[in-house]
């Protein structure tokens, strides 16, 4: 990705108005029970398209705001969602993407990733509590969400950084090049 | 070149790994910092737009949602309603009474707020995205005379306590949070006990600790018990409406001294709720 201002100031307004819409949509709506959580999906995509250092940089703003939106501790998003920004980056670096199909999976695998490692963050620091079997289903559940809502993701912020990025490839069906004298 | 590149992108990873754990560090545990009362404040407007904007949407998806649920509970429902008619002759006469008395003594005229406190209504405007974290953000903050520790309400019970406050916003922790611990009684028996979570199930609370020599029955209300000893009182004002006994296995009370209850506010559809700000806290 060619960093330019332009894209900088893109990029910033994607987090924010991704951050914004999780709290206030996403987090506040139930399908099945389960609230989507598109924020691990959002930061895979940019990662994808971005490689490791966006992804990375990307996932720790997310966050950042997020927490401090929700007056939480910080730390503990920025830390799980860099990773998953990291992994989404890496992907994109050491495998060629050939199928539609990549970036959703993707999403939907690295949700789950993100949403263990809320889990595993949260157990470090301490539960005091039981925990419901139910957060399986739910981690499961987002997953799933995170497979739908990554192919509506990846195809809004493509669009978005369209003029940052490096290869775009543009699929011609239906049409074979002349070849002259044939 | 390449290898200077490579150098660059290390550091920077390094330096947002060591940054997270410097914050999580730093922050852990604290109510609110000046940087999340500052982005907080630069967002609020932003977030108030767009909770008012989304709610047809969200709204609209939710009853999707109530609406495969509502299938399920039809015939749980009619049954349940037959038993309600039959108490609400009764429940209305005791109300009749309970507000003249109420009256007579000066009393908030619903009955759902105790005296001395001074309730805030509130939006929430954001909620935490994972299951591991029952938060939700409401638009009223210190400003509104939100302290940390007020209790939290709604129309049907009780809702939370607030963990931290800024200017404009209030984070809730909702009792299904599992940082959350209240001290609760069941009504009529007064049998104490505290009501935990379930991590991942906000419809599923745990009152454990009970005395296991006593029964306590489906069906049964919890409220808040407010205990207050010599200079420690409980966050929480007496007699707050929690929830209802949900499951209450003999081999459960005996065993584990606990019983599950299903809380009467629905905690994951919040919209507006009631900070319990004053109280006779010093």
């Amino acid at each position: 990705m060619i960093l330019t201002p332009n894209i900088v100031a893109r990029l910033i307004a994607i987090v924010v108005a991704g951050v914004i819409l999780q709290l206030s949509f996403f987090s506040q709506v139930a399908l099945f029970h389960v609230s989507p959580d598109v924020l691990p999906a959002l930061v895979v995509v940019l990662g994808l398209l971005g490689g490791t250092l966006t992804g990375a940089v990307c996932g720790f703003w997310v966050g950042f705001l997020l927490n401090c939106l929700l007056i939480a501790p910080l730390g503990g998003a920025s830390l799980v969602l860099l990773a998953t920004g990291y992994l989404a980056g890496l992907f994109r670096e050491r495998f060629e993407i050939h199928s539609a199909l990549v970036a959703p999976l993707l999403c939907m695998a690295l949700t789950l990733f993100a949403e263990l490692g809320f889990g595993a963050v949260e157990l470090t620091l301490g539960i005091d509590a039981p925990i419901s079997g139910l957060v399986i289903r739910d981690m499961l559940m987002k997953s799933i969400f995170a497979f739908f809502l990554g192919w509506a993701i990846y195809a809004g912020v493509r669009r978005a950084l369209r003029p940052a990025l490096v290869e775009e490839p543009m699929v011609r069906r239906g049409r074979r090049p002349t070849v002259l004298g044939a | 070149m390449y290898r200077k590149q490579v150098r660059r992108r290390r550091a920077v990873l390094a330096l947002l790994i060591v940054g997270s754990f410097i914050l999580l560090t730093v922050t852990y545990g604290q109510g609110s910092n000046g940087v999340q009362r500052g982005v907080s404040t630069i967002f609020s407007p932003l977030q108030d737009v767009a909770d008012r904007a989304l709610k047809p949407a969200r709204d609209l998806v939710n009853w999707f949602d109530e609406t495969f649920d509502a299938k399920g509970d039809n015939a749980q429902l009619h049954d349940e309603l037959q038993v309600a008619r039959k108490q609400a002759v009764g429940a209305k006469t005791a109300l009749a009474e309970n507000a003249q008395l109420r009256k007579l003594v000066g009393l908030d005229k619903s009955g759902a707020i105790p005296s001395g406190y001074d309730p805030v209504t509130g939006r929430v405007i954001a909620r935490s995205p994972t299951v591991w974290f029952a938060d939700v953000t409401i638009d009223v903050g210190s400003g509104d005379g939100v302290e940390v520790d007020d209790p939290v309400v709604n129309g049907d019970g009780l809702v939370g306590k607030v963990a931290a406050v800024t200017g404009g916003s209030a984070r809730v922790t909702l009792i299904a949070d599992h940082s959350s611990a209240v001290s609760a009684k069941i009504v009529p028996s007064g049998i104490q006990g505290v009501m935990k979570p379930s991590v991942g199930d906000p419809e599923d609370l745990i009152l454990d600790f009970l005395d296991s020599e006593k029964r306590v029955g489906k069906g049964q209300s919890v409220v808040t018990s407010g205990w207050r000893g010599i200079g420690i009182e409980s966050d929480y004002p007496p007699n707050l409406p929690i929830g209802e006994v949900a499951e209450a296995s003999l081999k459960q009370q005996e065993a584990q001294q606990q019983v599950n209850v299903r809380p009467y506010a629905d905690l994951r559809d919040l919209d507006l709720v009631q900070v319990l700000t004053g109280g006779s806290r010093e």
